[in-house]
């Protein structure tokens, strides 16, 4: 942060919300992992249900504390800081909505359906870990406001949904009924990472085209 | 990549030039401003002496009564939004010896009720969402039932018994020696010659007796408004960190912290209206609950009785000071009647909801509740009551 973002009461008082926001980030990273490790990664779900479900909570709690803190932040600095408190509402969303689809995620591997094949089960391993890795780079690059690595990171969720979305239509296409489990799975990552993607839009995209990063411009 | 200036966190907030120097600057600037203010008391009182024993007496006469005198205080601080001018005027009348603190206690319980408007004003803002509106009406509102309710049974009270000016006026001979008599302020000698240099500069225009006198009291008015605006201003910029941080830390906290908070931003801005305006938005946004708004607002009345103190210290008597403690014993004995007790608390809160719910499924009642209670009962009551004495 520049020394002269730092002068003054109103970006103190962003900066703890922000940290705040970070926390949620953190805690959708610990999630996921913990969500996806039970579908693929062999843990036990009854093992980690109670830590699961707890950090889902903080989870939106937090997003609810984001939410008074930016009601007070806007009443008393006025209505220059309305543009990035719209923004910081629809990343908070975002942050809780990668911690709903991780809870789907749980439950999913708590009814331990049939994941497909080896090699699809192998592939669902690398996609958690590739999708781990997003998660705390968007919280990274959120942090430092990196428009580049912003952009790439928008283009890797981009390239990665067209990939999730072609295998959910195979998948849906397929005449073997085993398949729900794998196409739940697919569609469950395809969203983390959508939502971890849409929170990196906000550095480079103007308020209105928020999370439409790959819309033409209008 | 459509580049763009980035829209969020920290980089979205404008780089504040809220250096150190700048808070002294402000610092300073506010300092100035009181003194400034204290020049406006001296002006009003000064004026009203200027204009001769006959004049004063005649202005005063139509408010003999009670009832004419709350209904003045209401008017006269529903018209200039600003319960710190009118009690800062009624301080300078008092203080300057034209006006009785008897005859000046109803006018500035009048001065209570009449700043709640704005907060009133501000919940209109909301009136096209059904619920946040009722949320923010019933904010709005309470304040005024508090003070309508502490209007109803002290007003009353003191006319028969005294208890506040009685308290007030022992409370200023210990402070300040006998009550009336003249008050030697350690700042009275500076204020004074600013008051002087005005009144030399407009008899060098040429400007004499009664003109002199309504010029000077123009002159005083205005630049009270002025110094309280800017002060008010500076202030809020200054303190707007500390205030949201207390205010985070307030939600859904003990009622006493909100009343602590409520006195503290009031004297730092200098604003009763401004701290419970704030309110009106985080209540209709659901955020903060009427019942944890209340002791905020109760706090925030306390509060502005500071600006009545500082007033009085540059009235030339004690007089001054004991409507200013009378100002604030008000207050505080209004508060603890009505705050300790959950079924006594509740009935502001109550009535507040009740208007609220007729309000947000017809808002014509808004426009009946601001019409009857700030402009139309007031001027009933002056026009009923005027000259009974």
């Amino acid at each position: 942060m520049h020394w002269l973002q730092k002068l003054g009461p109103q970006s103190r008082n962003l900066e703890a919300i922000n940290a705040n926001f970070l926390q949620m980030l953190e805690d959708g990273r610990h999630i996921f992992d913990a969500a996806a490790n039970a579908l693929v990664g062999g843990t036990d779900p009854t093992v980690i249900r109670e830590d699961l479900f707890k950090t889902d909570q903080r989870i939106n709690q937090t997003e609810q504390s984001i939410r008074r803190e930016i009601v007070i932040h806007g009443t008393i600095h006025g209505a220059g800081t309305f543009p990035a408190l719209l923004v910081l509402m629809s990343l908070v969303k975002d942050a809780e909505r990668i911690g709903d689809y991780c809870k789907n995620i749980y439950e999913l591997a708590s009814l331990r359906p049939p994941l497909g094949t080896t090699e699809e089960v192998q592939e669902l391993i690398e996609l958690k870990d590739q999708i781990s890795k997003l998660i705390v780079r968007a919280r990274a690059i959120y942090q430092s406001q990196d428009e580049d690595a912003a952009t790439n990171l928008i283009q890797e969720t981009g390239e990665l949904g067209k990939v999730l979305d072609a295998k959910i239509e195979q998948g849906v296409m397929a005449q073997d009924q085993n398949r729900s489990g794998l196409v739940l799975a697919y569609r469950y990552f395809k969203r983390v990472s959508s939502h971890t993607g849409n929170i990196v839009t906000s550095i480079i995209m103007p308020l209105d085209k928020l999370d439409y990063f790959d819309e033409p411009g209008g | 990549m459509n580049p763009s200036p980035p829209a969020s966190g920290s980089d979205a907030a404008p780089p504040q030039a809220n250096s150190v120097l700048g808070v002294l600057g402000r610092v300073l600037l506010v300092f100035v401003l009181l003194g400034g203010f204290l020049v406006a008391i001296q002006c009003m009182g000064g004026s009203i002496k200027l204009m001769g024993k006959g004049t004063s007496e005649s202005l005063f006469q139509g408010i003999a009564n009670p009832f004419a005198a709350l209904a003045v205080g209401i008017l006269a601080t529903v018209l200039v939004q600003s319960s710190s001018t009118t009690t800062s005027m009624i301080v300078a009348l008092v203080g300057s010896g034209e006006l009785e603190v008897q005859q000046a206690v109803p006018m500035i319980m009048g001065a209570n009720i009449g700043t709640t408007v704005t907060n009133t004003l501000v919940s209109i803002g909301h009136v096209r969402q059904s619920a946040a509106f009722r949320r923010a009406f019933a904010a709005a509102t309470v304040h005024d039932f508090f003070n309508l309710l502490c209007v109803g049974l002290l007003l009353p009270l003191e006319l028969m018994t005294g208890f506040l000016s009685k308290t007030a006026i022992a409370l200023t001979d210990v402070v300040a020696g006998s009550s009336g008599a003249e008050y030697k302020s350690p700042i009275k000698a500076a204020v004074k010659q600013g008051y002087t240099a005005i009144l030399d500069l407009l008899k060098s225009m040429g400007l004499e007796g009664t003109p002199l006198a309504i010029v000077v009291l123009l002159v005083g008015i205005g630049l009270t408004f002025l110094c309280l605006v800017l002060i008010t201003k500076n202030m809020r910029k200054l303190i707007a960190g500390p205030l949201e941080e207390a205010l985070n830390r307030s939600l859904g906290r003990s009622g006493l912290i909100g009343i602590g908070i409520g006195i503290l931003v009031t004297i730092a801005v200098q604003s009763s209206s401004i701290t419970t305006s704030l309110l009106v938005p985080l209540c209709a946004a659901g955020i903060l609950s009427l019942e944890n708004a209340f002791p905020l607002m109760l706090g925030a009345n306390i509060g502005t009785t500071v600006t009545a103190l500082l007033a009085s210290a540059a009235t030339d008597s004690t007089a001054g000071l004991t409507i200013a403690l009378v100002h604030a014993f008000f207050n505080l004995v209004g508060t603890a009647l009505f705050y300790p007790v959950r079924r006594l608390r509740m009935i502001p809160i109550r009535l507040a909801e009740g208007l609220a719910e007729r309000a947000s499924q017809n808002p014509g009642w808004v426009l009946a509740y601001v019409g009857g209670a700030f402009v139309l009962i007031p001027l009933l009551g002056m026009w009923i009551f005027e000259g009974a004495g």
